[in-house]
């Protein structure tokens, strides 16, 4: 969804926008995407917890607290909170593919099918 | 939290950052994409480690499955940062009132998945034929 900025200032919306009567279901969405996003994590963190359980388990914190913050996201906070909890995101995204750079090259059956 | 009819009941407050609250809904949409692109780099990270560690050698190039694995996680990290970047400027724009700025995420992503798929399809063929 890419909202047309500039041309549509608060308020102005076609009342024919399903959300312009319902305006939760934004917030709704958003509260979805962001437990899709905290699954994307656990399912990362459960596929490694048999070879590298420390790992593992961190990404596993990591994912409860992704999904705690999207139950937060609905809520009225103020914008730097907003940024420093998308900000989480990207560097707990970054930290994650940094270990998995190391563990691909900690040579073969590190992570195996056994 | 508020609920006003209208959808006009703000996700943050008014007082942080320069330029007006936008509309919460553009707020909201502007973090569902930044979510997304976070999965999707997620994903490629996930691919990469599994092309890394799972696949079996090809045959007389041992290191092939870096050449394959290494540039996807990278490119994972490098969607990561990129997708917070424009939220950040989607941001900026919807407050001030501005146009968005245009996505180079999408054709990131497509140059370098297509780069990576031809240097997996060389790799296979090399591998078939036995080079070493």
């Amino acid at each position: 969804m890419s909202p047309p900025a500039g041309t549509t200032p608060a308020g102005e919306e076609p009342p024919d926008d399903i959300e312009y009567a319902d305006p939760g279901l934004a917030r709704e969405r958003t509260e979805l995407a962001w437990t899709r996003t905290a699954i994307a994590f656990a399912a990362l963190g459960a596929a490694l917890l048999k070879s590298h359980p420390v790992v593992g388990l961190l990404i596993l914190v990591l994912s409860a607290v992704v999904w705690r913050l999207g139950r937060l996201s609905g809520t009225a906070v103020a914008g730097d909170v907003r940024e420093r909890r998308l900000l989480l995101i990207t560097v707990s995204t970054v930290g994650v593919s940094l270990v998995a750079l190391v563990l691909s090259f900690l040579g073969p059956g590190i992570v195996s099918l056994r | 939290m508020t609920d006003q009819p209208g959808g006009e009941d703000p996700a943050t407050t008014s007082t942080d950052g320069d330029g007006t609250e936008p509309d919460a809904r553009y707020t909201f949409a502007n973090e569902r994409t930044f979510l997304a692109w976070s999965r999707t780099s997620l994903a490629l990270v996930v691919g990469g480690l599994a092309i890394a560690q799972l696949l079996p050698p090809f045959p007389g190039i041992p290191w092939g499955r870096h050449v394959i694995g290494t540039p996807l996680i990278l490119l994972g990290c490098a969607v990561s940062v990129i997708s917070y970047l424009e939220w950040k400027a989607s941001q900026r724009a919807l407050r001030h009132g501005q146009p968005l700025p245009r996505s180079r995420l999408p054709q990131i992503l497509a140059i370098a998945i297509a780069v990576i798929g031809l240097i997996a399809a060389v790799l296979a063929l090399l591998s078939a034929v036995g080079v070493p």
